[in-house]
């Protein structure tokens, strides 16, 4: 017997298996739009940003997130542009800005958040910085907002 | 009226039933029996052991009306129990008659319909089975709802008309299903889920943006809505006539289990350790409030160390020694400890029931959880939630 049955894939087998791709509506741009538009929304925030308005950046970037599999340059884009928003910001400001956001785009930071915490070393992503503005949202948003980020297959 | 509390075990209640007039209270601890408790003073003592699954018993459901008791388990079998005559010593005992269900995993969760003429269960075989009584044979038969669930289904709601059935799955989505038995039901008049419905039509499938198992699913005393509780810690609410959707977000941990107590008011409890209660309408929905004021849990707790006066247990001397001997730092306090929480229920709340119906609407619920309490909460008693973080509070 050559054949090495202990690491068969069994589910390539199965024809009524459950795909990850079922499990969320799926992101209705295209690709190539969803990368423009993460250009732009980076523009935007610079522009935001040297005005000092945080909490307007801050909305711009987390609308609309791109998610799914195949926009990964516009999700490191988007991330790149957050964390420059973050580690821009006073922590004394950081409680009033995310009580500015909407409880979408809460949601949508708490994602990020622990994208970046799963990211050590990567870009300019400071752990000190991630986890101060995890605890403010947390204190703002509940553990609902984790446990969403733990249940939501919209992976940013 | 503050909150009856029995503590009933130390293990976890799986699920509990009352029957008609709560004398007594069908429960399962975790294990393969399922007990019948009835009070004694402010007591539940178990009055009769119903054993014959050999698995955990995952649900209970009690008839109201014709007084039977069906228990689905983990063995893949269900049980309907009838109290009957026992022909040898003569006293009234439950005898059980297992249906076949044909499903080839653990059954989940099991209700009997409005006229109790048929039960569901649910089943991690990813399937419904939809039992009727068979006259002629003498025995119970299952038909079963498959397509088009992807996933274990966690929890089944009856719709007022005996005819649709809501289930939850773990394949994120909420669904209303016609579960029209030829033999059994007389057609059932339209309603907003839609009319002509044959066996195992899909009348409307929900799911919360953010994902998440649907834990549990109820339609409302009219039947016109529907709520269901996701794992994403959000209650959602669809009125299919407007068509609208309202998915309420939760600072707090899940909800597991929920009940409408009217048309507009929902009671739903979870991981959270206590019942929270919803109101609304067709125009929106949003958090009422808890029917656990923490202030009631956390009195009771601290009279521990105010024992026995005395030097040696009392002041400066019982702190240090705590700290050295126990590792308790609490300077000033009682001697509290730390992992008491504040609500009632100290673990998650798995099952809440209508208890009592008046005119219509329910005025008092019971909850049943993981910590071995049975708890009764009066639904008038709402109030606002001061900690928003509930029973999971950051230390």
């Amino acid at each position: 017997m050559d054949v090495n049955f202990r690491k068969i894939d069994i589910d390539q087998f199965d024809e009524d298996v459950l795909h990850e791709s079922e499990l969320y509506e799926a992101d209705p741009r295209d690709p190539y739009e969803v990368l423009e538009e993460a250009k732009q929304r980076q523009a935007a925030v610079r522009t935001s940003l040297a005005r000092s308005d945080i909490a307007g950046a801050l909305s711009i970037v987390l609308e609309n997130a791109p998610y799914g599999p195949n926009v990964e340059e516009a999700k490191n884009l988007t991330l790149q542009t957050l964390l420059s928003i973050l580690n821009s910001t006073k922590s004394t400001e950081i409680t009033g800005v995310i009580k500015s956001l909407s409880p979408d785009a809460q949601d949508t930071l708490m994602k990020y958040l622990y994208k970046g915490m799963g990211l050590p070393g990567w870009g300019d992503i400071s752990g000190s910085v991630l986890l101060g503005w995890h605890e403010k949202l947390t204190e703002v948003a509940g553990v609902g907002c984790i446990v969403r980020t733990m249940t939501d297959r919209r992976i940013v | 009226m503050a909150p009856q509390v029995y503590a009933l075990s130390q293990t976890p209640v799986t699920s509990h039933a009352f029957n008609a007039d709560r004398t007594k209270v069908c429960i399962s601890l975790n294990s393969n029996e399922a007990q019948i408790l009835s009070p004694k003073g402010s007591e539940w003592v178990v009055n009769e052991t119903l054993s014959e699954h050999d698995k955990v018993i995952t649900s209970i459901d009690w008839a109201p009306n014709s007084n039977r008791i069906v228990t689905a388990s983990q063995d893949r079998n269900a049980y309907v129990w009838q109290e009957t005559p026992d022909p040898e010593t003569g006293k009234i005992i439950w005898k059980p008659t297992l249906v076949l269900l044909r499903i080839n995993r653990a059954a989940t969760y099991v209700r009997w319909s409005p006229k109790e003429d048929k039960f569901a269960v649910a089943s991690g075989a990813r399937a419904i089975a939809i039992c009727s009584f068979d006259e002629e044979n003498n025995w119970w038969v299952a038909k079963q709802l498959k397509k088009p669930i992807r996933s274990t289904v966690l929890s089944v709601d009856w719709h007022p008309n005996n005819v649709l059935l809501a289930a939850g799955s773990a394949d994120l989505k909420a669904r209303v299903f016609s579960a029209y038995i030829k033999e059994v039901d007389e057609r059932p008049s339209p309603t907003v889920w839609g009319s002509k419905l044959p066996f195992n039509t899909i009348c409307g499938e929900y799911s919360s943006p953010s994902g998440g198992w649907v834990h549990a699913v109820g339609f409302s005393p009219s039947g016109d809505v529907l709520a269901f509780a996701s794992h994403d810690s959000t209650i959602s609410i669809v009125y299919p006539s407007g068509p609208a959707v309202y998915n309420i977000r939760l600072p707090a941990l899940p909800l597991v289990s929920l009940t409408w107590t009217s048309e507009n008011g929902i009671v739903a409890a979870g991981h959270d350790c206590r019942p929270l209660v919803f109101s609304g309408s067709e125009q929106g929905w949003q958090e009422a409030g808890t029917l656990d004021d923490s202030k009631s849990g956390g009195a009771s707790g601290s009279g521990f160390g105010a024992g026995t006066p005395g030097r040696l247990k009392s002041g400066a001397f019982a702190t240090f020694r705590d700290a050295d001997v126990r590792g308790q730092s609490s300077i000033g306090g009682a001697g509290q400890t730390d992992t008491k929480l504040t609500t009632i229920h100290q673990n998650t709340i798995t099952s809440v029931r209508p208890y009592e119906i008046v005119n219509g609407e329910v005025t008092k619920v019971s909850t049943s959880g993981v910590d071995g309490s049975l708890v009764l909460w009066d639904t008038n008693e709402v109030s606002a939630i001061t900690g928003r973080l509930g029973a999971a509070h950051l230390r």
